[in-house]
């Protein structure tokens, strides 16, 4: 199959809310202004972008919980928009957080209820939710009432229920937040265990490791547009390379920092206050450069600390969003 | 690759399911629901005390209807409101089964509870005045009863869309309720009325089909000068007309909620 699992062309989302007294004063949000992307069957696509960018807004409007003010999405070669019933059913969609579950009964029983919606065959319903609950980890508290689940317990029955139904493709808003260390880390080998199943992921996160451990692509948004997707290696060379110095000292001069900049394969500095003393950030392009050619120009600094680190993806993404504003 | 088979049936079976274990967790609102009935039925008693024997089954009935109603209809749309409070709204309808056949395995709870409630009020009224006197028809009456019961039912369901719509449903209804019991002959025939309040409780099946029970259980009953016939057409016809638009009502709220973007407030 050639065809994208999930595409969206010129989507963009307006909101219009009431506030103020008597709800008198309109406020129009421009939550998503454009988005253009494209994701292969079986890939995980990470989605990266600042608070309010538009990441859960997106993540609706693929699931089909949300319609676009314009532009048109697809998944698995359906419009969202037009034709719902058709997507929902191929579709699963974590949102997560404290609420969407139904508190008062048990894990157990909030999987059969959705179980039951999801028209999952009667005869497979009992051994597919002892399968995902212990996917997930929930095997000893199932028939505990949801209501006493920590919030990270919470999280992991969202996810049960997202992968209930044998998703082809599964969208994950923040899947592991709340989580602790080791169920995070559970939960990133369940993704990609779905993965190498087949499953096509659309995941949004605000940790960057977790981006760069497990996606094929990421997609950086902020202010309702994408500014820029692909490999995290791809992207690391589109702000710059992905060798980073760092270099703090006292007092850099212009005309040294100049002279960084003409060593070959820089490609830029940031300099930014770091306590007393200032933090110069070179990305580098080639591996000509060495600790010593940077000592060389600043010869006449003493308490010089040059660090040599790999541009991590949290370096890309401040990159691309600060660009992008 | 599982086939999923969507089935409209199971879904409101789940719901039914679903809505009696969410009772059982949590019994103790019963007392509540179980106090108006006991209130309506003495309230009514002493309203139509020494009116006559047959006014007793006047109080029975529109005390009970009173509380089977604010079960049905008013349980209905609450339950639709507590989805949107519990944030089970959003992946409620993000599931392929239709909403309303969720909120149809609800209503069918709601019947049931409410029937305790129209039970508790006859049991009342009977400890207060002693046996009503004998129906005129009672195995018509007993027929009649289960078709007022799904009337309640059908503007049940047509009222629950209304909570997908809007958050402030609940406030609404509330504002509303009141003039419903009123408008629709629940507390006074709706003959009694003032005239330019007929039109309007004409469009809610239950008072067609109360109407008609009367004529069921009251000697000599003369409501809306048309007659039982016509009551009884007029009944099944607007029960028809809602379980007819409740689909497309549904589509439309459906879609709606998925424009403005306000499923998981509340
Ligand atoms: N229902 C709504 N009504 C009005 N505005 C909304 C609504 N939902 C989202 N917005 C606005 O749309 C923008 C994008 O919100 P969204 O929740 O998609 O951001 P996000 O990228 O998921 O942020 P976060 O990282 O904090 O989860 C924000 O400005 C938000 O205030
Ligand atoms: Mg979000």
């Amino acid at each position: 199959m050639n065809e994208a699992a999930i595409e969206a062309h010129g989507i963009g989302r307006v909101f219009e809310s009431r506030k103020g007294f008597l709800m008198q004063e309109r406020v129009r949000t421009v939550a998503l202004d454009g988005v253009e992307l494209s994701v292969r069957p079986g890939e995980l696509f990470g989605l990266l972008g600042p608070n309010g960018a538009g990441k859960t807004t997106l993540t609706k409007i693929l699931s089909t919980l949300l319609l676009p003010t314009r532009g048109q999405a697809k998944v698995l070669g359906v419009d969202v928009a037009r034709n719902p019933e058709l997507v929902r059913p191929r579709i699963g969609l974590v949102l997560g957080g404290e609420r969407g579950l139904y508190n008062r009964v048990s894990a157990r029983e909030n999987l059969r209820y959705f179980a039951d919606l999801f028209g999952i065959p009667v005869e497979r319903r009992e051994p597919r939710i002892v399968e995902v609950l212990a996917r997930v980890g929930l095997t000893d508290s199932a028939d505990r009432r949801v209501e006493e689940f920590s919030r990270g317990m919470k999280q992991k029955l969202h996810l049960a229920r997202g992968i209930l139904h044998w998703p082809q493709v599964l969208f994950l808003d923040e899947p592991t937040i709340g989580l602790d260390p080791r169920s995070a880390r559970e939960t990133r080998k369940l993704v990609r265990g779905l993965v190498s199943d087949g499953v096509t992921i659309f995941l949004t996160t605000h940790y960057m490791f977790e981006a760069e451990e497990l996606c094929h692509r990421i997609a950086v948004l902020g202010h309702g547009k994408i500014i820029a997707t692909d490999t995290v290696a791809a992207l690391r060379q589109l702000v710059g390379g992905d060798r980073t110095f760092e270099v703090e000292g006292y007092g850099f001069e212009d005309a040294e920092l100049a002279q960084l900049r003409r060593l070959p394969g820089v490609s830029k500095i940031v300099s930014e206050e770091f306590g007393p003393r200032l933090r110069l950030t070179l990305r580098v392009r080639t591996r000509e450069i060495v600790p010593e050619d940077i000592r060389g120009v600043l010869l006449n600094h003493a308490e010089l600390s040059v660090r040599e680190r790999g541009t991590s993806l949290e370096d890309v993404y401040l990159d691309l969003v600060e660009e992008g504003t | 690759m599982i086939e999923l088979s969507v089935s409209r049936a199971r879904s409101t079976l789940a719901s039914l399911r679903l809505a009696v274990l969410m009772f059982l967790a949590d019994p103790q609102w019963l007392i509540p629901s179980m106090i108006a009935p006991v209130i309506f039925g003495l309230v009514a008693f002493e309203i139509f005390r020494g009116s006559g024997p047959y006014f007793v089954v006047y109080a029975i009935l529109g005390a009970g209807m009173m509380s089977m109603w604010g079960q049905t209809l008013y349980g209905s749309g609450w339950a639709t409101g507590q989805d949107r409070e519990f944030g089970t709204l959003e992946p409620t309808l993000q599931a392929p089964t239709p909403y309303l056949y969720v909120v149809l395995g609800r209503v069918i709870w709601n019947v049931l509870s409410g029937l305790i409630g129209g039970l508790i009020v006859y049991l009342v009224v009977i400890l207060a005045y002693g046996r009503p006197p004998p129906l005129v028809d009672p195995w018509a009456f007993a027929g009649l009863f289960v078709f007022v019961v799904l009337t309640l039912a059908a503007v049940g369901v047509v009222f629950a869309a209304f909570y997908v719509y809007t958050r402030y449903a609940g406030f609404i209804q509330n504002v509303g309720e009141f003039a419903f019991y009123v408008g629709t002959g629940c507390m006074f025939p709706v003959v009694l009325l003032p005239f330019w309040t007929s039109p309007f409780s004409l469009f809610f099946p239950p008072t067609w089909a109360l109407d008609a029970l009367r004529y069921l259980a009251i000697p000599g009953y003369a409501g809306f000068s048309w007659g039982f016939g016509i009551d009884l057409l007029g009944a099944v016809g607007t029960t028809a007309v809602y379980l007819a638009v409740a689909g497309s009502v549904f589509q439309q709220v459906q879609r709606h909620v998925l424009e403005s973007g306000d499923l998981q407030e509340y």
